[in-house]
């Protein structure tokens, strides 16, 4: 009978947590997403069943917002896998100064999203940045370039900036995973007659594979989440504003629960069916 | 055994962090600044050592409005009411104001009250009406603002309204001898002043995606044409209309920096302090601005005038105060409401003037401090405080924060060329017509 309770005993502590700081909330947030609530009528909250869904569904501002995020996301997620993992390489490469490259790698980790955003809004301002001096003294233009006043290069830049913050800890991931795979088994395939395309294609990519899944999601909900570097690099804006942004807007600035809390639920389910995806076609069974 | 010693160590460790978490002390009287006040940057008190016998409050404003130490003192020497002052940025209040009230919490029992945000504050039921003395409503007039159905919700404490400056010594340079009066001659001499090559860019003008930019169409309509907003609170068509052309003249005649695009509002209007632009209608602290050597490096070229108008000087001007309120969910009404009427006094206002370099919401303050020559270089102020007008004939809606997004977005679309003026308009008008139905 003891050994029966003894497990759920010690899981109550996070089941509670994950009750109270996830289940919880989520709940909430579906049914307020079904209300008409917006904090200006406080006299007029109701249910409206999943007409708030609809309006969002409808309309073009969210339509907007999901392509930059979409553009976001694949810039993203393509660049930093393929940084990242090219990184992970270079640091395993065993030399004196490794330890200080890794801490040195890992430093745009380190930095809070909006000081990464206003850090770049400095390279990127089109009166004195860095960037247009450096175009304007290599002669590359003759005046100021505006790099933040038109949509695709704005996404661009943003994606760029959440690439920078991103790649340390895909290559972190990537370089543990690459660290676990056995000598042994490189060594055996040298002996075999193995060249070093092959062995990285037969041995390293395929065993790297579910680190590489861990990376993916992980920058996936990252690139979908991006919200302080995009305020930073361009504000309020509907230039480059992405789900979050719409989701932040409509609730704390309109002041419309209701709404946004519809906004934010759908957020949650395109990271979450995302997130199933990779888990589900990138941690599979390998067989070497 | 090492893994155990260093088990028990980490345990212990984590225990006496969470313990030092929960410990401290918790200020007294009021429910909420655990909450939603521990984010503040800084919190200080006018008394820590003992709880005021007068009760006590907090009081949640941006850095520009905390009075000095000795200030809070003398308030607490006089009433016995202790103040928790949390200095918080001033774009953070809002949000905190609205998840503690959405929470039914007072963030703080005195808060700040953005002009911009007292007529949805009002519809949310977010503020205790105050009691204001006739003499005080006849010497502030910024007080309309934050009055609803005849409830004074706020009362200002910063005066910001819209003035307008130009430099004196390119106007020499360019040969233009007389002050712009109109709108019309503002836009031919900035024609003027850059054919001649003394400023490239000479209109300060906002077009970021932000709310300066908003406002700035507002008091360009306004004093233009007297009028922003009908009575059912849609846009004035001809009015909005004819100001948003006015901006699309300027941009296409690249008399705007095309950096005022996208760096901030502020940074637009303080290239008149560098010379970089000539002509400027925006807040009164640059009068100040334009005599203090470490913002500005043309001292003694920067003229404060009258804003001008269509056919001569505008017979109104908008202002952008900011206000101190109670909130309806606080437990210290009384005193939080002393602690307003005490910071807002005359003799309060001179002296967060000398401490806070605040400018004065009672125009008798006002003009004492112009007189005693404590505000430097003040040329038309006082006489342009005299214009103070709100451009919403039913008070700031309480849509006030969409109708703002949309118009700023559209004019910065027209900025950067994606719409014409008209589109621009046409945008707006959508949007605040939808939003003046619900």
């Amino acid at each position: 009978m003891k050994k029966k309770i003894l497990p759920y005993l010690l899981l109550s502590p996070m089941i509670l947590i994950m009750g109270v700081l996830v289940f919880y909330p989520i709940i909430a947030t579906f049914s307020y997403s079904l209300k008409k609530w917006k904090l200006t009528a406080p006299n007029d909250i109701h249910m409206v069943g999943l007409r708030n869904y609809v309006s969002i569904l409808n309309s073009d501002s969210f339509w907007y917002s999901f392509q930059n995020t979409l553009f976001i996301l694949a810039v993203v997620v393509l660049l930093t896998t393929v940084l990242g993992f090219l990184t992970s390489i270079f640091l395993n490469i065993d030399v004196k100064w490794s330890g200080i490259l890794l801490a040195v790698a890992m430093l745009p980790w380190a930095l809070p999203p909006y000081v990464n955003g206003i850090l770049w809004k400095f390279v990127f301002s089109s009166g004195y940045g860095f960037m247009n001096k450096t175009v304007i003294g290599l002669g590359l233009a003759d005046k100021p370039i505006e790099w933040l006043s038109s949509r695709w290069s704005l996404l661009l830049i943003v994606s760029l900036v959440v690439t920078w913050r991103s790649i340390p800890f895909t290559a972190l991931v990537c370089l543990a995973g690459r660290q676990s795979i056995p000598g042994g088994l490189y060594e055996a395939a040298r002996i075999d007659g193995g060249n070093r395309r092959t062995i990285f294609r037969t041995i390293t990519l395929p065993l790297m594979l579910p680190f590489l899944a861990i990376g993916i999601t992980s920058t996936s909900v990252t690139a979908i989440n991006v919200f302080d570097e995009i305020i930073a690099l361009s504000g309020y804006s509907d230039l480059g504003k992405n789900i979050l942004v719409e989701s932040y807007m409509t609730t704390f600035s309109f002041l419309d629960f209701g709404k946004g809390s519809a906004v934010t639920y759908l957020v949650m389910l395109f990271a979450g069916i995302l997130g199933i995806f990779y888990l589900r076609s990138l941690n599979k069974e390998v067989e070497y | 055994m090492k893994k155990k010693l260093i088990s028990t160590l980490l345990i212990l460790s984590m225990t006496a962090a969470m313990a030092a978490g929960c410990s401290g002390k918790e200020s007294s009287g009021d429910s909420n600044t655990g909450g939603n006040g521990s984010a503040s940057s800084d919190t200080t008190t006018s008394d820590d050592s003992t709880d005021g016998e007068g009760g006590s409050i907090t009081f949640m404003a941006p850095d520009w409005a905390i009075p000095t130490d000795d200030q809070l003192k003398a308030f607490t020497d006089e009433t016995g009411i202790e103040v928790t002052v949390n200095e918080v940025g001033w774009d953070d209040i809002r949000d905190k104001m609205v998840t503690a009230a959405a929470g039914g919490q007072a963030v703080a029992d005195v808060v700040e009250v953005d002009w911009s945000w007292v007529g949805e504050f009002y519809a949310a039921d977010w503020l205790e009406p105050l009691d204001v003395s006739d003499e005080v409503k006849a010497d502030m007039p910024t007080l309309e603002t934050f009055t609803k159905d005849g409830n004074v919700l706020a009362v200002p404490y910063a005066n910001d309204y819209r003035l307008s400056y130009y430099n004196t010594k390119q106007y020499e340079d360019a040969e233009i001898k007389e002050e712009p009066q109109t709108w019309d001659e503002v836009y031919a001499n900035c024609k003027t002043l850059k054919e001649k090559g003394v400023c490239e860019y000479p209109f300060a003008l906002p077009l970021n995606a932000e709310e300066k930019t908003s406002t700035y169409l507002m008091w360009l309509a306004y004093t233009m044409n007297g009028i922003v907003f009908n009575d059912d609170g849609t846009l004035n068509k001809d009015s909005v209309l004819a100001a948003l052309k006015y901006e699309e003249q300027l941009i296409k005649d690249e008399l705007v920096d095309p950096a005022d695009k996208t760096s901030s509002g502020m940074d637009a209007y303080k290239r008149i302090l560098s010379g970089s632009a000539n002509f400027l209608t925006g807040p009164t602290s640059f009068v100040s601005k334009s005599t203090n050597e470490e913002d500005c490096s043309v001292i003694g070229q920067i003229t404060p005038i009258l804003v001008p108008g269509k056919d001569a000087k505008a017979t109104v001007t908008m202002a952008l105060p900011e206000a101190l309120g109670v909130t309806k969910f606080s437990e210290n009404k009384d005193a939080a409401k002393k602690f307003i009427e005490w910071y807002t006094s005359a003799e309060m206002q001179e002296a967060l003037n000398e401490t806070n370099t605040a400018i004065p919401t009672l125009n008798s303050v006002l003009k004492k401090l112009i007189d005693d020559g404590k505000i430097q270089n003040a040329g038309a102020m006082m006489e342009q405080a005299e214009l103070i007008a709100s451009p919403f004939p039913g008070g700031v809606p309480a849509y006030y924060a969409e109708m703002s997004n949309t118009m700023y977005n559209a004019i910065n679309k027209m900025a950067l060329g994606e719409m014409t003026a008209d589109e621009a308009y046409a945008e707006m008008e959508a949007k605040v017509a939808e939003l003046a139905a619900e």
